[in-house]
């Protein structure tokens, strides 16, 4: 449902760093979005292509990297990749379990002409 | 062609604004909740009720996040206590500059409590810092009992669970008991208030649990 400003963030920050690095032409623009990320990647591509329109980065191509959902027990130290949060750790049962990766939402890289 | 790394979070600029608020409200001494829920959860109903109790103890405020209408800031005001309305148009969440602007109106000196009663919605104001010291998360019995399934990023992002209007339980299919497991599978270290305000049920722990915290941010420096 808030596609449209994280796509409106992405555009603002690509744009930003490309202009600082003396760039006029964006190529690719490619995130890190965790699987818990509430962020739908079909309508974050719509609202990317529609708001891109008319920028520098009217033609990049929006590469979207899926980050799983990883958890280390804070019991037993064992880590693993989880459907959800969190059900029990699979080693000892316990309920602590942290997470290591699966909330991210974050522009990796762009490539620039 | 040229790759340049970024590795640079999204919502950054949010996160910013937040934690410029979050120093605002460290230096004065204020404690921030944020209250989120579906629309019809009785965020305001609670407020209601726990600020009347709190009210003439200490200094509060509230931001009152809607789509449309200022008829929860009046509520609000008709017991006694500030309150400051955002209509967001459309937006389904509240962001940490609205925040900034609205205390800018209130004023950051000498407030106790700010309670930022964030727009009707499980998914989006889960993933906006405004600044707050807890997220509160609000449930009520005519609710499915699976909404912390449903719904986990708000209940992951939770300090606080409140399940709300307990006195329906005799005439829902609500399990309290499911609600709560699920709600401890997706964070066990939740805070879990069972409360009716209707009858006042569970609201004297909440109380006790609100001033603790109110008390505890006035003697953090």
């Amino acid at each position: 449902m808030h596609e449209a400003s994280i796509a409106n963030s992405i555009l603002e920050i690509s744009i930003g760093t490309a202009i600082e690095n003396n760039s006029n032409k964006i190529t690719l623009v490619s995130v890190r979005i965790g699987k818990m990320a509430t962020i739908d990647e079909s309508s974050l591509r719509f609202a990317f292509d529609a708001i891109k329109e008319n920028t520098i980065a009217e033609h990049a191509v929006f590469e979207f990297n899926r980050v799983p959902l990883l958890g280390v027990c804070a019991d037993c130290s064992h880590e693993a990749e989880y459907p959800g949060y969190f059900v029990a750790c699979a080693e000892c049962g316990s309920m602590s379990i942290k997470m290591i990766s699966g909330d991210e939402l974050e522009i990796a890289h762009i490539e620039v002409e | 062609m040229e790759k340049i790394t970024i590795n640079q979070k999204i919502l950054s600029k949010n996160d910013l604004n937040a934690m410029h608020l979050r120093n605002k409200f460290a230096t004065n001494k204020t404690l921030v909740i944020n209250m989120m829920s579906s629309p019809g959860s009785g965020k305001t109903s609670f407020l209601e009720k726990v600020l009347l109790r709190l009210k003439d103890k200490y200094n509060i405020a509230v931001i009152e996040g809607d789509l449309q209408t200022e008829n929860d800031k009046q509520r609000i005001e008709a017991i006694g206590v500030r309150a400051i309305q955002i209509q967001t148009g459309g937006a389904c969440h509240l962001e940490a500059s609205e925040i900034d602007k609205k205390c800018q109106e209130l004023g950051y000196e000498n407030l106790d409590l700010l309670v930022i009663e964030n727009v009707g919605n499980l998914v989006c104001p889960a993933e906006y810092d405004l600044g707050q010291d807890i997220n509160i998360v609000m449930l009520s019995v005519t609710e499915g009992d699976d909404k912390p399934l449903k719904y986990p990023n708000i209940f992951f992002n939770s300090d606080i669970f409140i399940l709300n209007k307990i006195d329906l339980l005799p005439y829902v299919d609500f399990s309290v008991e499911k609600a709560l497991a699920n709600a401890r599978t997706i964070k066990n270290s939740l805070d879990i208030f069972q409360i009716s305000c209707r009858n006042d049920e569970g609201l004297d722990n909440l109380q006790a649990y609100i001033e603790t915290k109110i008390l505890a941010k006035k003697r953090c420096s």
